[in-house]
């Protein structure tokens, strides 16, 4: 490789252009604001960005395949409804365990859910645009049917204090975001399960006829995407305190956009585990620094737009 | 004559000439793409561009479309001298290529693509009318029979070309580059293509055609020019074409034959299909045999079915009936990944769309087969060590060129995809290998890489099967020839049968003799 090459693919790693710009952001922010490098407020920043890293971690493993999965907020909606209908219920109640009882019900449902999609996608070779565009619309009424269209209050103090959990002086969702890419990472540079993400997102016929089960790691993106959102919904339900049947509504792109800010190739095949955590934090300090300097929110929403926008022609000289 | 004065003769005298390129050179980096390299054209004839994968014929020819420009040289058309072209320029000068990958829109009819951007209209409206009267002429003039209206996605890509060649032609043409425009056509096609080719020429239109394939270039090339590593190495006039003379030039090395002596020592059957036909009706009734130690050719024209028997076997395509016996139980392959693990491996033609994730690196390319494999993983997570030693193992053997695990397989050459698809079979204990046009669009070099170690593998026990669209290779490296029509296997020759004559014979459907079994 020649150094112009080389520097050329430098700049052009996402993970660097990533790093750059939450680095800009950082400077032009606290230009303007005082409170931006507060402690307590880059812990905020870090907190928020982990529910969002996770959904976008989930969503990376579809795109890994050159899928979307457009249900993933109406999923995240419906978990947290069903987990907290198990929590009130006098059923749930009267359970030894009812927390864990009630996150299994809400995981339970993700994995329907993802299955659902998997098996439509990688069995009917159907565009998984359409699939799950279909599969939101459903998920969305059931979330709304089950819960009658209200938020479920009422849930048990101990499942709240899920959220506010310090370890060693580190909120729990910090521990969180660690842990999840490092499970990533594991997962997709080190499981003969990622290695095949990768060569069906790279090219399915090939990946096919070298003897790798395509269908099956396709589906399996899928149901793992739907059973990582499932986890994120129930730990953003413990935050908020409700199952929120419109908890997960702005989700869906967010986490596509945190994906592929952060380097997930929507082409299929490219990108690494610290891409959805770089993405959230880039979408989560844009938005709070924002916030800080006093921006109305449509413009916010600009600048999400030309965000996505840049990384997306950035994937695309990338190729 | 002596070989000196034979390439002055072909050099000819300076007026007469459409084109004359003297001395260009272009730099990219540290790599001397081209290196004073001169080359010409006179109108009505036929000049070869000949030469290995990365030699400088395309930078060459991308000089001439407008695409590079040079560092240095001078550049005469039609007796004009131009320091060097731009697009719009060599257009002007009535310079066309045609590329291998064509630019048409597949979704708009043949008149439409015809004058895709140059629309003829009257008072801002389309004149359809005009444009297919002018359409009809050009196709009528070179002979070709397709239908004006038909959507281009549907045609053939023999047709496809035609449609690029009346492209070219309807902007009156002058100098016409065909970059090897019969590397995706069967030998029927190419034969047609041929046919325009003598047309245009006679026509007076100069032709710069760029291919490896000997057969044509001894029927049309009125010289042919060899570049090596960005360098002029020499023409040759008509006369004077040899083919061993030619791989010479290329090569830079005496080749004594491409084809090397192969010791078939036929041994245990470990393959016999009997009457196999596929749901999807591409394969109707084929039988054959295989033994270790051989190699058995499968011969047929495009779409006749015989890539589809390799696909059938290795679980690719399902099977509607016959049956398949492996050293003598009978199976059912249901899919790659359990044909792998009874060391079968098929390696499929077409390296960029079916065969190698060219975005991801050598390594992942070359264990694709082996992951599941206790060497490569365990418990479902790799063992990355085995992994990357075990494929450098293979890369090693099949000579892999440069020897680096990290690049992404797009970033090679063509022969060095292949060989980073031959060492899929390479990583696992495979015995029975299924090749399918092994060395399609790769150079003459790389081939003799890829037939070495073919050699090396059948002499070492291995049962080869190889599907080959190539003739020669197919006859001069196999034990026995099958020939494929329709979906059956028509005839099989052994020995002295396997001649050119008789494999064609069987295309045709007059086969010189039907054997159903196999005997080695």
């Amino acid at each position: 490789m020649t150094t112009m090459q080389m520097t050329r693919s430098f700049f052009l790693n996402s993970a660097v252009v990533g790093l750059v710009m939450i680095a800009l952001l950082l400077a032009g922010f606290s230009a303007a604001s005082p409170q931006m490098l507060t402690k307590g407020n880059i812990y905020n920043i870090l907190v928020q960005s982990s529910y969002l890293m996770i959904f976008a971690s989930a969503q990376s493993m579809v795109l890994l395949t050159r899928g979307y999965d457009l249900s993933l907020g109406n999923t995240v909606s419906l978990v947290s409804v069903i987990t907290a209908m198990v929590l009130v219920s006098p059923w749930g109640q009267a359970a030894g365990a009812p927390i864990l009882l009630a996150a299994l019900c809400g995981l339970g449902a993700a994995v329907l859910i993802g299955g659902l999609n998997g098996t439509l996608v990688a069995a009917t070779g159907l565009n998984p645009f359409i699939v799950t565009l279909g599969t939101m619309y459903i998920v969305q009424a059931l979330g709304s049917t089950v819960s009658g269209g209200f938020p479920v209050s009422g849930v048990p103090a101990q499942f709240m204090a899920l959220s506010r959990l310090d370890v060693l002086g580190v909120p729990v969702q910090i521990w969180t975001l660690g842990l999840a890419t490092l499970a990533l990472h594991m997962l997709l540079k080190w499981s003969v399960y990622g290695r095949s993400l990768y060569l069906v997102g790279a090219n399915p016929t090939a990946a096919t006829t070298a003897g790798v089960k395509t269908r099956m790691v396709t589906a399996m993106a899928y149901v793992c995407c739907s059973a990582f959102a499932g986890l994120g919904a129930i730990l953003l339900t413990a935050r908020t305190g409700s199952g929120e049947p419109t908890l997960g509504a702005n989700l869906t792109l967010e986490a596509i956009a945190a994906a592929v800010v952060g380097g997930i190739s929507t082409q299929g095949g490219r990108g690494g585990a610290v891409a959805p955590l770089i993405g959230a934090v880039l979408i989560t300090l844009l938005s709070n620094g924002m916030d800080l300097v006093q921006i109305d929110g449509y413009v916010q929403q600009i600048c999400l737009g030309m965000i996505i926008l840049i990384a997306l022609t950035l994937d695309r000289f990338r190729r | 004559m002596n070989d000196k004065q034979q390439m002055q003769a072909a050099l000819g005298t300076q007026d007469e000439h459409v084109l004359q390129m003297s001395d260009i050179s272009k730099t990219y980096g540290v790599n001397r793409a081209l290196d004073e390299v001169s080359f010409d054209l006179r109108p009505g004839e036929v000049h070869v561009l000949f030469g290995e994968n990365g030699a400088g014929k395309s930078t060459l020819i991308k000089v001439l479309t407008g695409n590079v420009r040079p560092d240095a040289g001078t550049l005469t058309i039609n007796g004009q001298s131009c320091g060097f072209l731009t697009l719009r320029g060599a257009k002007a000068a009535g310079i066309s290529a045609v590329f291998q990958e064509f630019q048409l829109a597949p979704s708009l009819s043949v008149v439409d693509n015809l004058f895709l951007g140059r629309e003829k209209t009257r008072r801002g409206i389309l004149a359809r009318a005009e444009m297919q009267d002018q359409a009809r002429q050009v196709l009528a003039e070179l002979g070709f029979a397709i239908d004006l209206e038909a959507t281009v996605g549907t045609l053939t890509r023999a047709q496809r070309q035609m449609v690029e060649i009346c492209k070219a032609l309807l902007l009156h043409a002058s100098i016409l580059i065909l970059d090897e425009p019969t590397a995706s056509l069967n030998d029927h096609e190419a034969d047609a293509l041929l046919d325009v080719v003598r047309k245009l020429r006679h026509r007076g239109v100069g032709i710069i055609y760029v291919s490896h394939r000997m057969r044509e270039i001894h029927e049309i090339a009125d010289r042919v020019t060899v570049l090596r590593s960005g360098r002029y190495i020499g023409t040759l006039p008509r006369a004077g074409l040899q083919e061993a003379k030619l791989v010479e030039m290329m090569t830079g090395r005496p080749i004594a034959a491409l084809y090397p002596e192969i010791r078939q020592d036929p041994r245990a059957m470990r393959i016999r299909i009997s009457n196999l036909s596929t749901v999807n009706g591409a394969v109707k009734d084929a039988s054959l045999t295989l033994r270790a130690g051989e190699i058995v050719g499968i011969a047929g024209l495009m779409g006749s079915g015989k890539s589809e028997i390799g696909q059938a076997l290795f679980g690719l395509l399902p099977i509607r009936s016959g049956q398949i016996e492996m050293d003598g139980t009978l199976i059912k392959p249901r899919n790659p990944s359990a044909m792998l693990a009874r060391h079968l491996c098929y390696f499929p033609p077409d390296r960029n769309v079916g065969g190698l994730a060219v975005s991801r690196p050598v390594l992942e390319n070359g264990s694709m087969t082996g992951l599941s494999l206790n060497m490569f993983s365990r418990f479902g997570f790799l063992r990355r060590r085995n992994e990357r030693s075990e494929v450098m193992k293979a890369m090693k053997a099949v000579r892999l060129r440069p020897l680096d695990l990290t690049l992404p397989v797009g970033s090679l050459s063509g022969g060095n995809m292949q060989k980073v698809l031959l060492a899929r079979g390479l990583v696992r204990n495979t015995e029975v290998f299924v090749f399918d046009e092994p060395t399609v669009g790769i150079d003459v070099g790389a081939k003799a890489e890829i037939y070495d170690l073919l050699k090396s593998l059948v002499e070492k026990g291995a049962a080869v099967l190889m599907i080959s669209s190539d003739l020669q290779e197919v006859l001069r490296l196999s034990n026995r020839v099958y020939v494929v029509t329709e979906g059956r296997t028509v005839a099989e020759l052994c020995g002295d049968q396997k001649t050119e004559d008789n494999v064609l014979k069987g295309f045709f459907g007059h086969a010189p003799k039907i054997r159903k079994e196999g005997v080695a």
